[in-house]
């Protein structure tokens, strides 16, 4: 890599990213610990949570090092791949509680739905870039068509989460493309029709999940015991929250699921009203410096790719945040850096290493 | 310096830029309205809700307040009790652990499962349910040693009550027990497994001795886990009481009663102060604490000598000869002359009835001082019915019989002075004149308890004065009313009893002795009619036929006074059964007679002491004149007294 790469790269992202991350790390630190009589007990996960964080580094370095526009090639074998390795999890699948997500590598765990996120990211882009107009009913089915192959082999895992995330991603770079007018029109139209036959492919526990957020003062011990235990942990951190590490609601474990999907609640607790204004500032800030790569990318499939990484964290932190503000049902869809994941780490810096790539390489392109 | 790449001259789709901004800007916005909403406007409320997940008030017993004798002698207390409780969240193995606590404590699996599957729905999680309760030390020694090996099961301590003398303060202190649930239900302070005094003091004084709970805060995790404790409010101890009883004397008073069912009252006449109120048989008071079986309950209930009757205030007996002092009261205020005599034949005819005296051989001429100290029927037969039975009523009740005297014990019964309209009312029948004689000498319809007895006695020594019986040290005396008996007519009356010890022919000779002052009246209270002439001695009738036998006494030895009133029930002759319990009583307080002292060397001599201390009585608060057997009169009428 040259010097003028490094110049044009987007630093901005990179400075966000480490700090989101870090803020991450440290909210996981006080997420793993748990108070018992005469001390704190810990659960680890922030320690983990960095190793993934340097795994994920090197992910977005190799990312980073190679001429985007190369994916463009592989675009369409990779998806073939992914297909295969989705499809190979019904017979050879680990099946935990309930769900079978990972294919076991003897060494390591690989779970498929979460290289499908790359992969239709990447094909995605490949082929909304092929047409210069807004698309027509007959791009917009393909696509479809495309993105639904892996969506359904992974909500049949069952993963409403992953994918959720996946259809979402592809929908918005559809939007940031851009529909002719005869057809945005009919299809919101047909989008109340849609959402019916969803509820009606959904599992008896993912509907039950959905009920609860509609009506959640029923039942506070049960299904709607998530929803309310994650309101008082954000609503009581009130103007400057109870400082780090003095989450009650966190350490006595009456927050569920606190390091995953509501650890930004436990932030919410410890730093209040203050810290999660800025919090939300910073995910913006994330946000608006990905778009700005989007922005100057300059050719299609380049700024496709940084759309689709935009819409990527953007439906995550939608759903996420506001799942646990219970603004949203409770969907298994984690907070970008700041929930603990291994793999969701690492497709997260992976994602950054390629924004990274092409804002790097957006002056480049007389030298090809 | 733009560089051209794609051919077309590549620009993003425009409204798709618009779109991302927004997106970002409508997140941003969305979010922290939320933020502010939940933690700005609600943050109050969430705070609140978050402090009372993790907070569990508990409540802190108070020690109940501990009960002494006179001298500070222990008679309540609270003692620590060992007991195991299982916490289920951290047992392993329910069936095994109790299979091995029933083991160890020899208390049936059974009744261990039993109280296991009861208790399992009352307890909180992480709570202990208690499984056993008061572990000797020999076998928590063994359980502590074992413990570590059965998570879930601890050595739970609480305190218990504790009577260190049981049986022998078991009617006065009566017990406690767990609140059921009326009680619960009627005091809003009380919880579940509250314990509550059920009987005697324990229960009249329940409020006092309770005390005030202490609240901790608990901390807890989402599990109920707890993990920290803080003293929110200190419990307050209940009030330690201490009794007007003096320990030794009430030992005295029951080693005195023997294997006898009966009870002794030891009063001061001054103050109306109880020293001793013993009665037998009795029940260990300490069982009732730790929970009775059904079986244990229904064996005191259905024991034939009733254990749990406290014979001083709850039980009525007739009064026999007794009573006689009453009557000469009420001669002397209706203006019979003690002078006057009557012939004793041994028995009179009253319409075809024949009323027999006690002596066969009849007692010839007697006045009234002599038909006092020999206890003459006859002589009070025939008053007696120049009385009438509506005066006798009235006199009677004056003197404070048929009502409770107010003692602070549960369940004091009333006793019963018979009138013609309660016979019509009651028994449907009228009233026969034949009763009145009977009536006359404390038997027929005339039920009394032995504390209106010694409050009666007390009345002629201490100035006319009925006095609340008395049961606290500290307590002020509490003037009931005035006896309708007059100066002239106490020391006539205490002179009778006196002579009824001490003079010829004495029925109460037992008591007597040379360095006190005693007087004394037996009593012998037929339970059955006796049927033709010969009256059976007590060992030839059966137990429940058997005479109560009773001695109302008093004696004075400087300036100390003393009533005591010993009831034996179904004992026999009030003299031969009741007498040498009263002396033995007197022994114990004034130890073995030391002969006679240098004022006490004659009856003449003694005479005038008791003359001189019943005026004095006399003198620390006048009684009010003497109505002509009317409702009492008020207190405020302090002119002197006459006659």
């Amino acid at each position: 890599m040259g010097k003028r790469l490094l110049m044009h790269m987007n630093w901005g992202l990179i400075i966000l990213t480490v700090i989101l991350f870090f803020i991450g790390v440290a909210n996981l630190y006080s997420a793993s610990a748990f108070r018992v009589e005469g001390g704190l007990a810990d659960t680890g996960f922030y320690q983990r949570q960095l190793l993934w964080g340097l795994i994920g580094l090197c992910g977005m370095v190799c990312a980073m090092i190679f001429d985007y526009r190369h994916l463009r090639t592989l675009a369409i074998p990779f998806f073939i791949l992914t297909l295969l390795l989705l499809i190979a999890i019904f017979p050879l699948g680990i099946s935990v509680n309930n769900a079978r997500r990972w294919l076991s590598f003897g060494f390591f765990n690989l779970q498929p739905s979460e290289l499908a996120k790359i992969s239709i990211l990447i094909i995605g882009a490949h082929f909304l870039s092929r047409t210069k107009s807004p698309l027509g009913w007959r791009e917009l089915i393909t696509i479809l068509f495309i993105g639904l192959l892996p969506a359904v082999l992974i909500l049949k895992q069952p993963d409403l989460g992953t994918t959720l995330n996946l259809l979402l991603l592809l929908a918005g770079i559809i939007l940031f493309r851009g529909l002719k007018l005869r057809v945005f029109i009919p299809i919101c139209l047909l989008l109340p029709v849609a959402v019916f036959i969803g509820w009606e492919f959904m599992l008896p526990y993912q509907q039950q999940r959905v009920l609860t957020f509609l009506n959640h003062t029923e039942d506070p011990l049960g299904t709607g015991w998530q929803i309310k235990q994650s309101l008082i942990t954000v609503g009581s951190g009130q103007l400057w929250g109870k400082g780090f590490l003095a989450g009650t609601q966190n350490q006595l474990r009456f927050l569920p699921e606190k390091h995953s999907d509501f650890a930004v609640a436990v932030f919410g607790e410890e730093w209040g009203f203050v810290g999660c204004v800025a919090l939300m500032a910073l995910f913006c800030l994330f946000l608006l410096s990905i778009y700005t790569t989007a922005r100057d990318a300059k050719d299609r499939f380049g700024s496709f790719l940084a759309a689709g990484v935009f819409f990527y964290f953007f439906w995550q932190i939608l759903i996420n945040t506001g799942m646990v503000l219970g603004l949203m049902p409770v969907v298994g869809i984690p907070l970008p850096f700041i929930s603990y994941g291994g793999s969701a780490t690492l497709v997260n810096f992976c994602l950054i290493g390629l924004v990274l790539n092409v804002s790097m390489r957006r002056f480049l392109f007389k030298n090809k | 310096m733009r560089i051209e790449i794609e051919p077309d001259g590549y620009q993003p789709p425009k409204h798709g830029l618009i779109l991302l901004q927004c997106l970002t800007a409508a997140l941003f916005f969305l979010f922290v309205t939320r933020f502010w909403y939940l933690q700005i406007l609600q943050g109050e409320n969430f705070a609140r809700m978050a402090s009372e997940n993790r907070l569990r008030k508990e409540l802190i017993y108070a020690p109940r307040g501990i009960i002494t004798d006179r001298n500070g002698v222990l008679l309540a207390e609270n003692r620590p009790e060992f007991g195991l409780g299982l916490i289920r969240e951290e047992c392993r193995d329910i069936n095994a652990t109790l299979a091995q606590v029933s083991l160890w404590t020899d208390i049936p699996l059974a009744r261990l499962k039993a109280k296991y599957q009861h208790d399992r729905a009352k307890v909180k999680q992480f709570e202990p349910i208690i499984l056993a309760s008061d572990i000797p030390f020999e076998e928590l020694a063994v359980v502590e040693a074992n413990l570590y090996q059965w998570p879930g099961l601890s050595i739970i301590t609480r305190t218990r009550r504790n009577y260190p003398y049981g049986k022998d303060f078991a009617h006065v202190l009566g017990y406690v027990s767990e609140a059921n649930e009326s009680e619960l239900e009627k005091d809003k302070n009380l919880s579940l497994g509250d314990i509550v005094g059920k009987a005697g003091l324990e229960l009249i004084l329940e409020q006092n001795l309770r005390g005030k709970k202490g609240l901790m805060q608990v901390e807890v995790d989402s599990r109920g886990r707890e993990l920290q404790r803080r003293q929110a409010k200190a419990p307050q101890n209940g009030d330690a009481v201490t009794l007007s009883i003096d320990y030794k004397l009430q030992e005295a008073a029951i080693s005195a009663l023997g294997d006898n069912a009966g009870c002794v009252v030891v009063m001061e006449p001054d103050t109306g102060k109880i020293l001793a109120l013993a009665t037998l048989p009795a029940y260990d008071n300490n069982t009732f604490a730790g929970g009775l079986s059904v079986k244990e309950w229904d064996q005191l209930r259905t024991n034939p000598r009733f254990p749990m009757q406290n014979r001083v205030i709850q039980s009525t007996y007739p009064p026999g000869s007794v009573w006689k002092i009453l009557m000469a009261g009420l001669l002397l205020q209706e203006g019979v002359n003690p002078k006057e005599t009557v012939f004793c034949p041994g028995a009179i005819k009253y319409g075809n009835q024949t009323f027999r005296c006690w002596r066969r051989g009849g007692h010839g001429s007697v006045n009234m001082t002599r038909a006092l100290v020999e206890s003459c029927d006859v002589y009070f037969y025939q008053m007696g019915e120049r009385m009438g039975i509506d005066r006798i009523e009235k006199y009677a009740l004056a003197c404070g019989f048929g009502q409770q005297t107010g003692i602070d014990l549960p369940h004091e019964r009333s006793g019963l002075v018979p009138s013609k309209e309660w016979k019509r009312s009651r028994r449907k029948q009228p009233w026969l004149n034949g009763e009145t004689l009977n009536v006359s000498i404390g038997q027929g319809f005339t039920l009394v308890t032995p504390v209106q007895v010694a409050r009666f006695i007390s009345g002629i020594l201490n100035g006319g004065r009925l006095l609340k019986p008395n049961l606290f040290l500290d307590e002020e005396p509490t003037l009931q009313g005035w006896l309708p008996i007059t100066l002239k007519q106490r020391l006539f009356l205490s002179e009778a009893m006196r002579l009824t010890v001490a003079g010829d022919g004495a029925t109460a000779r037992v008591l007597n002795r040379s360095d006190a002052i005693v007087g004394g009246k037996t009593g012998t209270a037929q339970v059955v009619r006796i049927v033709g002439d010969v009256r059976l001695k007590a060992h030839q009738m059966a137990y429940e036929h058997r005479d109560h036998a009773w001695m109302a006494s008093w004696a004075i030895q400087g300036d100390k006074k003393y009533v005591i009133v010993v009831m034996v029930e179904h004992g026999g002759g009030g003299s031969s059964v009741a007498g040498p319990v009263v002396k033995k009583l007197y022994e114990h307080i004034f130890g073995p007679d030391n002969g006679p002292s240098a004022e006490l060397a004659d009856s003449d001599a003694a005479r005038q002491i008791l003359h001189d201390i019943i005026l004095e009585s006399e003198k620390k608060q006048p009684m009010p004149p003497v109505p002509a057997l009317k409702k009492q009169t008020g207190k405020n009428n302090n002119e002197p007294a006459h006659g």
